[in-house]
């Protein structure tokens, strides 16, 4: 993007010159780079085959689709196989931007927008299908915690289909055929859609910012890195877990009126960060490690007792998280306050050495808890990756 | 109608797909799984049909083992609605060109199903052909699909056989 932006400031600097041979071609040559750039999103695509699934070890996308689904009475292993040789296919054409087999609207197929797709499933699908062996280390369902007021119709779930692209319409047409596919199987249990960033907002690698107006997301492990690998990516186990994760789902609605009543100050204290950069309170900039023993002159932490940051910090090495959450805005009512909030999502290796040790402190301290609240949870295990002609989670359901 | 079509490369082959280099290549296929795709009921093969030969071919008909008929099959207007009846002397490729068999459209129907074709199953097709080698396609996938106004639900007697 940088070589490309530079060329076009050239083509506009040799026109102004009044070279007038050379800024005609330059011209022709910097429309033809506009056009380039009107349309890079469309063009853009994700991995799909791999040691891992995509949309997870991916710069966030702008628009997501979360369906979970619970599989009818009669579905037996070799039905789920059947189920996941469909989606397999599916994943493979629409992640390459192609129409999948039997669409009936292969002309919405405009592109690969970065669409992904991923599969996991549910504590219950295991026990319904007699696979509690195969269960991973280290998951099961969430307990309960203070902090909840869980609602049915955003929580559970046996079979996850989470889906991500960078264009609305590729996302709506994708979501549509894998639904389609999966009907003979299952019925559609709830569906959660969210957003981040448009293509082109943010540089790759730069974290987004939820409707908090918070950075979102600092402190994770790297994309690509060894660090990534150790935090997100099983390699032990059952066989069909190995490359795969696990997921932590919640929706955690925000209270925006009460949020916004807050001035700069206090909302940089709830959360140790500052709102400008997402900078520690105690550093310059977003990747500064905080300094959580700093004190003001007069005796008080920088970073408060209660700031989120402090909470959430790991007390034992391993207990890091990978967190990809979308935005999610459900209209609002009739006095104007927004429904509105994040689909949380949390990757690791193991959700009781990881993700429920910071939730614990979390739920006995965090002043965030106040403008917070989860109303959906779910947990999902996530197989790996397929290459060739594999099906997804064949070696499950084999 | 017919439909042809220029073949575009640019159509990766994914997991269906047989190519025989001078003869026949089949593309993109998939078998439709329904209400009717039951045993001793019907459904139909779709995709594309590219002749890379130097001369016209013709799709006459097939063999399955989930099917006790193949037939090649036409939609077409008879008497003010869209009907499908067996193309008399079979479907023309001509030589270097594509057919796209989808529903609402030309189609090899597979008739007295021998078992259920449930969503996600693979069969295997032999398409017979004039003028070029016979091509057999393993692991074509069961589609759950319904669309392309096929009178399907109306019985054989008003299938115009």
């Amino acid at each position: 993007m940088v070589s490309r932006r530079g060329f076009l400031a050239g083509g506009a600097a040799a026109a102004a010159s009044g070279a007038v041979g050379i800024a005609a071609g330059a011209a022709g040559a910097s429309l033809a780079a506009e056009a380039d750039l009107e349309t890079f999103a469309a063009s853009r695509q994700a991995e799909f085959y791999g040691l891992h699934q995509s949309g997870i070890e991916l710069d966030i996308q702008a628009v997501t689709n979360m369906v979970a689904f619970d599989i009818k009475e009669s579905v037996t292993k070799a039905d789920m196989l059947r189920w996941m040789r469909l989606l397999t296919d599916d994943i493979a054409r629409l992640t390459a931007g192609e129409p999948v087999l039997a669409d009936p609207a292969p002309e919405l197929a405009i592109g690969a927008a970065r669409f992904t797709a991923y599969v996991g499933f549910g504590p219950s699908l295991f026990s319904k299908l007699g696979l509690e062996a195969q269960m991973p280390e280290g998951f099961a369902e969430l307990p309960a915690f203070g902090v909840d007021q869980l609602k049915e119709r955003y929580s559970g779930g046996e079979v996850l289909i989470h889906i991500a692209a960078d264009d609305p319409v590729v996302l709506a047409h994708g979501t549509r055929g894998m639904v389609r596919d999966s009907m003979p199987f299952a019925s559609v249990r709830w569906v959660q859609p969210g957003f981040a960033h448009s293509p082109g907002m943010i540089p790759a690698g730069l974290t987004h910012r939820n409707l908090m107006g918070q950075v979102d997301g600092t402190a994770n492990p790297e994309l690509g890195s060894s660090d990534f690998d150790s935090v997100v990516w099983i390699n032990d186990g059952p066989e069909w877990i190995q490359g795969g994760t696990l997921l932590v789902f919640r929706r955690i609605a925000m209270q925006l009126d009460t949020w916004d009543q807050l001035g700069t100050p206090s909302k940089e204290e709830v959360i140790g960060r500052k709102l400008s950069n997402g900078a520690p309170l105690t550093g310059e900039r977003e990747t500064d490690v905080p300094d959580l023993g700093a004190r003001h002159p007069n005796g008080l932490l920088v970073i408060p007792e209660f700031a989120h940051i402090r909470r959430a910090a790991p007390q034992e090495s391993g207990e890091r998280i990978f967190r990809r959450p979308f935005s999610y805005d459900n209209g609002m009512n009739e006095r104007g306050s927004m429904d509105v909030g994040l689909l949380w999502t949390a990757y690791q290796r193991d959700i009781s050495q990881q993700y429920l040790p910071i939730q614990r402190r979390l739920e006995q301290l965090d002043l965030l808890n106040q403008w917070t609240v989860p109303i959906g949870s779910a947990v999902f295990a996530i197989p790996g990756g397929v290459q060739g002609s594999e099906l997804l989670a064949e070696a499950l359901f084999s | 109608m017919r439909k042809i079509s220029l073949l575009f490369l640019t159509i990766p082959l994914l997991l269906t797909g047989c190519v025989s280099p001078g003869g026949v290549v089949a593309e993109d296929l998939w078998v439709k799984s329904s209400e009717m795709s039951m045993q001793g009921g019907m459904t139909a093969v779709y995709g594309t049909l590219t002749n890379n030969t130097q001369q016209d071919v013709v799709l006459v008909g097939g063999e399955t083992e989930i099917a006790g008929v193949v037939e090649v099959h036409e939609m077409t207007m008879i008497g003010g609605e869209m009907k499908m009846q067996e193309i008399d002397g079979g479907l023309t490729i001509p030589a270097g060109m594509s057919i796209v068999l989808e529903p609402g459209g030309n189609h090899l129907m597979l008739m007295m199903l021998t078992d259920d074709l449930e969503a996600g199953e693979e069969i295997s097709v032999t398409f017979d052909f004039d003028g070029a080698a016979d091509i057999t396609v393993d692991g074509i996938v069961a589609k759950p699909a319904e669309g392309g106004d096929e009178d399907y639900h109306s019985g054989e007697m008003e299938m115009d056989n």
